[in-house]
């Protein structure tokens, strides 16, 4: 007879029986009502008030508004990078400014620029877009760079060898070479402006039509409508989730990995 | 992978919740009933503005201690009354002072709390720059109205007057923005940022005392009547388990909200340097038209009227006496026969 694999050893099965386990954990405590439901709700009701915020079509609306910014953000901050970064490759000055920029501005959190952002830009969109934008550019200049700066020399000659010149040098050699780098930038950006996301939307910025999931969350709990408030933090862990350990990791997948750039997890 | 540290740290974090929530947990208080007998103790919750000056005024003045020796009263200052409402609800406060609104929220979901004493009555209102805005109609896309927190009394005052210009109570929602009372205040007073802001003393003083500021929606035309901006709410704990605390906090309020209408001077000298105002100014917005320091309660039943039909809050009171204390109760009273009395009839919108 043929040993089946254990279904125990399966990592997704593993990591699925710990979201249930948490959860039936979460269920037991507050039926158990140690906790008024105020603080601690059971899970009927955080899941009836996601089924009408989603029927409503609230839901939707704020969680498309915010995938809308960090999109914008994200782009934003892209571009920016990269030509700072085109420029660093060209010049040693504006990559020793470059550089001088990033350990200024890397280790501020983009919460805490939202007094001055109030000001230069108003509580709006692009008070809003502006955080995001530097939440994004400083990991990604210092990530795209210093893959850049990685590639050897035997693969840039090799690409001037067989004929590759300027821009198809770039696209055809660098940008593969520097992916691993480039990749982590990324995977840095969107973290970073996710959560910065979610915390400006809360503390300002915050308004009925340009409102995402943190402004859900903001008149939720004004309302002491603590499922509500479950509810949308469901709501972005599972967009986090989905962009992390989806969309990544099948980029990841289909670029550096087919590459055999980085070591897999068996 | 991500996801199974993901977990890991969920799993944490589930075991710590479990840990820490007792201490913040009221519900759980068989063993709570502190030895109250040798050092009783109040937890007063307040926000900021003019009209918290009967606290000001009653700690100042030590009139709570004047009716219970030894009591030791603890302030905290809260940006909100949605903020108060989670002060209560993790057990950190026993009164507090705040618009009747967010009180009536605490109280649909079930907050064991109920009015102690009216505040005061003053005129709030909302104020534009904007030459094109001579009404509600005129808001149009971009235009932006701050007010403190969804569900704060101002919020509550925009959609009663939206209801009655625009036909729908949640017609300016769109348009809303929450901002702390200064930093809208100081927005529209160099006319940037927003279009409009729904506000109450000082800063709608401070606002309509600017060149170019003009109020567009009065309060009290919104209200229908007079209201209560401020109403104390004590905990059912507080009133129940410690009378003689309640008592000094209801009557030490009473002392204040006399102290302010008969010696505004005095006041003023008082609460001066904690407006950081002048005292001429202080004296001025004390004594302002329509301010009204009142023990009182105006309007209660019309706001949680307005709340219901509006879908703010899902449970209705039936009377006076399901969200306020006795001595409240007593107060407005209960006219036996046909015709309810004037204060009755002030409980509700006419």
């Amino acid at each position: 007879m043929k040993k089946k694999p254990s279904l125990w050893k399966n990592h997704t099965f593993r990591q699925v029986l710990f979201v249930l386990a948490f959860l039936a954990i979460w269920e037991i405590v507050a039926l158990s009502k140690i906790y008024p439901p105020l603080l601690f709700p059971d899970l009927v009701s955080i899941l009836k008030a996601l089924v009408e915020s989603t029927a409503s079509g609230e839901m939707v609306q704020r969680t498309w508004y915010s995938l809308y910014l960090i999109l914008m953000g994200l782009g934003i901050g892209l571009l920016i990078s990269f030509v700072m970064v085109a420029l660093a490759m060209v010049s040693d000055i504006f990559a020793d400014f470059m550089e001088a920029m990033v350990a200024i501005n890397h280790p501020l959190p983009g919460v805490a620029l939202l007094p001055i952002t109030l000001l230069w830009f108003g509580s709006g969109e692009w008070g809003i877009i502006f955080v995001l934008v530097h939440s994004v550019v400083w990991p990604m200049m210092l990530n795209t760079y210093a893959g850049f700066r990685s590639v050897s020399r035997t693969q840039l000659e090799v690409g001037r060898n067989i004929g590759l010149r300027g821009l198809r040098l770039v696209t055809s050699v660098m940008v593969p070479a520097a992916f691993p780098y480039i990749f982590t930038g990324l995977k840095i950006s969107w973290a970073r402006a996710w959560r910065s996301l979610v915390a400006a939307e809360m503390i300002f910025g915050a308004s009925g039509k340009d409102g995402g999931l943190g402004w859900l969350i903001y008149q939720r709990r004004f309302f002491l409508d603590t499922p509500g408030v479950f509810a949308a933090l469901g709501v972005i862990i599972l967009i986090g989730i989905v962009v992390e350990s989806g969309l990544f990791t099948q980029l990841e997948k289909r670029t550096v990995q087919r590459w055999g750039m980085v070591v897999t997890r068996s | 992978m991500k996801l199974y540290r993901l977990l890991a740290s969920l799993v944490l974090a589930a075991i710590l919740l479990t840990a820490c929530a007792p201490a913040a947990a009221p519900a759980a208080s068989d063993a709570a009933p502190a030895p109250a007998a040798d050092a009783p103790k109040l937890r007063i919750a307040e926000q900021f503005g003019l009209g918290y000056a009967m606290l000001t005024v009653a700690r100042e003045q030590k009139m709570f201690e004047k009716y219970l020796p030894g009591l030791q009263v603890e302030w905290q200052t809260y940006g909100s009354g949605g903020a108060i409402n989670e002060a209560f609800v993790a057990g950190q406060v026993d009164a507090a002072i705040m618009g009747i609104p967010p009180f009536l929220i605490g109280w649909d979901k079930g907050i064991p709390w109920k009015v102690a004493s009216g505040v005061c009555v003053m005129p709030l209102g909302l104020q534009t720059y904007k030459d094109d805005i001579q009404s509600l109609k005129d808001f149009k896309e971009g235009d932006k109205i701050a007010y403190p927190a969804p569900g704060s009394i101002q919020h509550i005052l925009l959609s009663m007057a939206a209801e009655k210009e625009l036909g729908s109570p949640t017609a300016l929602d769109d348009f809303g923005v929450a901002m702390a009372h200064p930093d809208a205040a100081a927005a529209l007073i160099s006319q940037k940022d927003i279009s409009a802001h729904f506000t109450s003393p000082p800063y709608n003083f401070q606002e309509l005392s600017a060149p170019g500021i003009r109020q567009i929606v009065d309060g009290t035309q919104a209200f229908g009547s007079d209201f209560s901006f401020l109403v104390a709410v004590a905990s059912k704990d507080l009133y129940e388990k410690n009378p003689q605390v309640y008592a000094a906090f209801v009557l030490g309020l009473s002392d204040a909200a006399a102290f302010i209408n008969e010696q505004p001077e005095a006041a003023a000298k008082i609460l001066a340097p904690s407006f950081k105002l002048d005292e001429a100014t202080t004296l001025k917005y004390l004594t302002w038209p329509g301010m009204n320091y009142t023990t009182t309660p105006y309007g209660l039943m019309g706001f949680s009227d307005f709340m219901v039909n509006a879908g703010y809050i899902k449970n209705a009171p039936k009377s006076v006496s399901d969200i306020a204390w006795y001595n409240v109760v007593s107060t407005v009273g209960e006219m036996q026969g046909e015709t309810p009395s004037a204060l009755e009839k002030l409980q509700y919108r006419p």
